[in-house]
């Protein structure tokens, strides 16, 4: 069996990749976030944003990628809706990065390229017509390739747990769906699944695929080289039946754009989790799985874990589960090393929270008054909030979070004091 | 001297805009004038450059009604400096073409209407020609300000590539795209060419070196150039060659590999960018937009492209199949290389000389003698303006001599970034030269 991905992911960048629009942030409104450089519009120029440079430079090095002295871009030309310029501008030969590899327990799967391109905009299918959202378009992404060297289902998932752990901690949002084609083949013929959206679906699709393939082979039936579809409803895949011919994107380089140099980049060592996770437990003689589970994805963990000693390291684990099991998400490398020296073992939430030292400071910072005033002053400088809050719970939940987060509150209870609080206002 | 342009107190502008749209009826200079009261000075932009709240059509159909909401940044830079856009000037269509016949109406010879204005920048070539004191906007791929330039009697000067901010231009070749200006003295062209040069962060592709200025006194003549061009355009020149060496120019002969290939090598790259830049055009967000949504994607799509010109689509066309996987690099590929030889070639003389030519080889056609040549003919018209253009050196065609009352151009070059070297070259010969022209208004 062999399978190979095509990952795309959004890099974290404030900035679109080619203009200044905002990449995330103020979406709401469709077509808000765009530009003439974004809508493609004639006499347009992109320019690149630095930062998407940089950022790329990083995560193909932590993929153990070769940087490309000189990297470019080229445009892939196609005709869709949700492509303003009729060519997305990405990377082929002169990509960021080439020849890399995601070591998964001393089996390494190839990373053929990572490159640099823009995202296309988002089209909103309606019962009999299509919206076209540009806010999407030009965000920054990296399509990481890879090598067809993954051979079974678990290995997909490990290489999928590894890539994400290492794009985390380059900064990657790494709650956003990642966007994969997934090529699989179990005989000759290679099947490509596109665009599958999030990693429980790319699962399902391999699982799909493997269970479709190994049947078709054992009936002696030909496996046909195509493109298919995932759908998520059925939990199947089914051909797209597009003409088998080779795609043609008459790939040329990009001349709005120029060579640029990476040699100056500095780029700092990846932090690879799992690795320290596996020097952890050797150093520790701790299980190495409950350290990968805390460190994976959690940079604080990870900063922790790496600072205490072997005496302390048993304790600090359970502190860590302890301080996650009480809910508290908030705390500081300080409060930590404070809980360190203290016996926890059996203790109830109230009781750590005293002696942490938070309960009286909750206690005073929750107070009602002070929060109804603070509400108040929100509502009354932001005319659109108070108009949308009422009927808009997306106002009404991102009210709630700065008022807990200005007043360090956390809770259900917080939450929907707050709300009636809000309410309360809005109904006057 | 100093640079001069035409400006107008409120009495004489309403004159001047009603004698400008009679002589526009006979001549199709522009394709948009705007008729309200301009307080600079005036000068005139070619339709494919963007000027904020003006129609931007390049010429063509599938680009009606699009209205950029932003400046070009040398549209900008010259409005900061007190300059005045006046109208778009008419064109070949997205810039395809030598005679300017690529536009619905085309633009007509100043000196004489049965004839071209040459193209593709052929309303900035005949607006200069007719307004006194002018300067227009225009842009060069392979030879668009050269040609109008030559065929009009007016000086056309296209800077190196990068030299001034493409931004708000609408690509034909990014590659190869060059704004520069159309003009008929030395001091306002170095004038706009001041206030425009530089680099600019909206525009990857410009660049802020100094613009230099060596002074060559020595002259080249490409031998196995020019000696394909019409007998009596080669007499004319020598007569130039003649009158220059007298000037104190030493003239000497050379050759210069690899120039045969440089029309098809700039027709292959051209043509190749320009088909993706004409991507953009599908017909629902800005100019054309079809009407009928009971069509699927593809017919829309299809019923949108049908309003390119036969020009427009011929490119498209081969510019596609110029890019695809198993051709690209028998052609694309080599025309690469081909441009990177001839560069080195040219440099080695550009070094210590200008390299000088009759700008077009041939007498300015009558409209009726090239309306139905092969695209082949047509694309050979342009084998002396391709070469600086497909290497991006700067150069200058300027008017020297009136044959039956039609202007003959030559077409001098220099090296990157040696920009006003032409316009020095330009004062000397103005010195002891009277433009024509057989009206002028304002
Ligand atoms: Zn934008």
């Amino acid at each position: 069996m062999k399978i190979g991905l095509e990952v795309h992911v959004a890099l974290p960048t404030k900035t679109k990749l080619f203009c200044s629009d905002l990449a995330y942030e103020n979406q709401e409104e469709p077509n808000s976030n765009v530009c003439p450089v974004c809508l493609g519009l004639p006499g347009a120029k992109p320019v690149l944003n630095q930062n998407a440079l940089d950022i790329s430079a990083r995560i193909a090095k932590a993929l153990n990628c070769e940087i490309n002295e000189k990297t470019w871009f080229v445009r892939k030309v196609y005709f869709y809706p949700d492509l303003p310029k009729g060519y997305q501008i990405t990377q082929l030969d002169g990509a960021i990065g080439i020849k890399g590899y995601v070591d998964l327990n001393g089996k390494k799967i190839g990373i053929r390229r990572v490159q640099i391109e823009e995202d296309p905009a988002r089209i909103i299918r309606e019962k009999d017509y299509s919206l076209i959202d540009f806010n999407r378009s030009g965000v920054p992404l990296n399509e990481i390739v890879t090598e067809p060297d993954i051979t079974s289902l678990e290995e997909l998932k490990n290489f999928i747990e590894e890539l994400r752990s290492i794009l985390y901690y380059q900064g990657v949002n790494i709650n956003q769906e990642l966007k994969t084609d997934l090529n699989i083949s179990l005989a000759e013929k290679r099947v490509e699944v596109k665009n599958v959206t999030g990693v429980k679906n790319l699962i399902s699709a391999a699982e799909y695929e493997i269970k479709r393939q190994s049947v078709l082979i054992k009936e002696g039936k030909k496996i046909n080289a195509e493109t298919r579809s995932y759908k998520e409803d059925s939990n199947e895949t089914v051909s797209s039946r597009e003409k088998e011919t080779e795609e043609e994107y008459g790939f040329t380089f990009e001349p709005d754009l120029t060579f640029y140099d990476t040699t100056k980049l500095t780029i700092p060592k990846a932090v690879i989790a799992s690795n320290i996770a596996k020097e952890l437990a050797d150093k520790n003689e701790y299980n190495e799985k409950t350290i990968r589970e805390l460190i994976l994805f959690n940079r604080r963990n990870l900063s922790l874990l790496t600072s205490i000693s072997k005496e302390e390291f048993k304790k600090g684990v359970s502190l860590i589960e302890k301080f996650a099991s009480f809910g508290i998400e908030d705390y500081s490398e300080q409060e930590f090393r404070k809980m360190l020296d203290k016996d926890v073992s059996s203790i109830e939430k109230e009781g750590f929270l005293q002696l942490l030292g938070r309960t009286n400071k909750s206690e005073k910072k929750a107070d009602k008054t002070e929060i109804e005033a603070g509400i108040k002053e929100m509502l009354s400088s932001d005319k659109t909030l108070f108009d949308r809050g009422i009927k808009d719970e997306k106002a009404m939940n991102f009210m709630i979070g700065e008022v807990k987060e200005k007043y360090h509150i956390t809770g259900k209870e917080a939450a929907d004091f707050i709300k009636k609080v809000i309410k309360g206002m809005l109904n006057n | 001297m100093t640079a001069k342009f035409l400006s107008l107190t409120d009495s004489e502008y309403a004159i001047f805009i009603s004698q400008l749209k009679q002589a526009n009826e006979r001549l199709n200079a522009f394709n948009f004038i705007d008729e309200n009261k301009k307080s600079g000075k005036i000068i005139s932009v070619k339709d494919n450059i963007c000027v904020k709240g003006m129609p931007a059509t390049a010429s063509s159909k599938i680009l009606q009604g699009y209205m950029p909401g932003f400046n070009a940044t040398a549209v900008q830079r010259l409005e900061n400096s007190g300059f005045s856009v006046i109208g778009k000037t008419n064109m070949d269509e997205f810039g395809f073409g030598s005679f300017g016949l690529n536009s619905e109406h085309p633009a007509k010879n100043p000196f004489n209407e049965e004839y071209v204005a040459g193209g593709s920048s052929s309303g900035s070539a005949v607006a200069t020609a007719l307004i006194k004191e002018h300067v227009s906007i225009a842009e060069s791929t392979g030879g668009s300000i050269s040609a109008p330039a030559a065929f009009c009697g007016v000086v056309g000067l296209t800077p190196t590539y990068g030299a001034i901010s493409r931004y708000g231009l609408i690509d034909y070749a990014s590659s190869l795209d060059k704004i520069g200006f159309i003009g008929k003295s030395a001091d306002n062209l170095r004038d706009v060419m001041e206030k425009t040069v530089g680099s600019d962060p909206k525009d990857t592709t410009s660049l802020s070196n100094v613009i230099s200025n060596k002074n060559p006194h020595k002259l080249y003549v490409i031998d196995n150039l020019v000696e394909n061009i019409d007998e009596s355009i080669k007499d004319r020149f020598e007569d130039l060659l003649a009158k220059l060496s007298a000037k104190d120019y030493e003239i000497e002969h050379v050759n210069v590999d690899y120039l045969e290939y440089s029309v098809p090598a700039y027709y292959i790259l051209s043509m190749s960018e320009a088909s993706t830049n004409l991507a953009k055009y599908q017909g629902f967000k800005y100019g054309f937009k079809v009407k009928d949504f009971s069509l699927n994607y593809n017919e829309f799509f299809m019923s949108a492209r049908k309003q390119f010109g036969k020009e427009a689509k011929r490119r498209v066309i081969l510019g596609t199949f110029i890019r695809s996987k198993s051709i690209k690099q028998r052609y694309y590929e080599k025309a690469l290389a081909i441009r990177h030889a001839i560069i080195a070639r040219m440099k080695k003389f550009l070094n210590d000389g200008f390299i000088i030519m009759p700008s077009m080889p041939i007498f300015t056609p009558k409209i009726s003698e090239v309306s139905d040549i092969s695209p082949v003919e047509a694309y050979s018209m342009d084998m002396l303006t391709v070469p600086p253009n497909l290497c991006g050196f700067p150069h200058m065609s300027f008017p020297y001599f009136y044959e039956k009352g039609m202007p003959l151009g030559a077409q001098i070059i220099t090296d990157h970034f040696n920009d006003y070297s032409l316009l020095d070259f330009l004062s000397e010969w103005e010195s002891g030269f009277k433009y024509k022209f057989k009206e002028e208004i304002g």
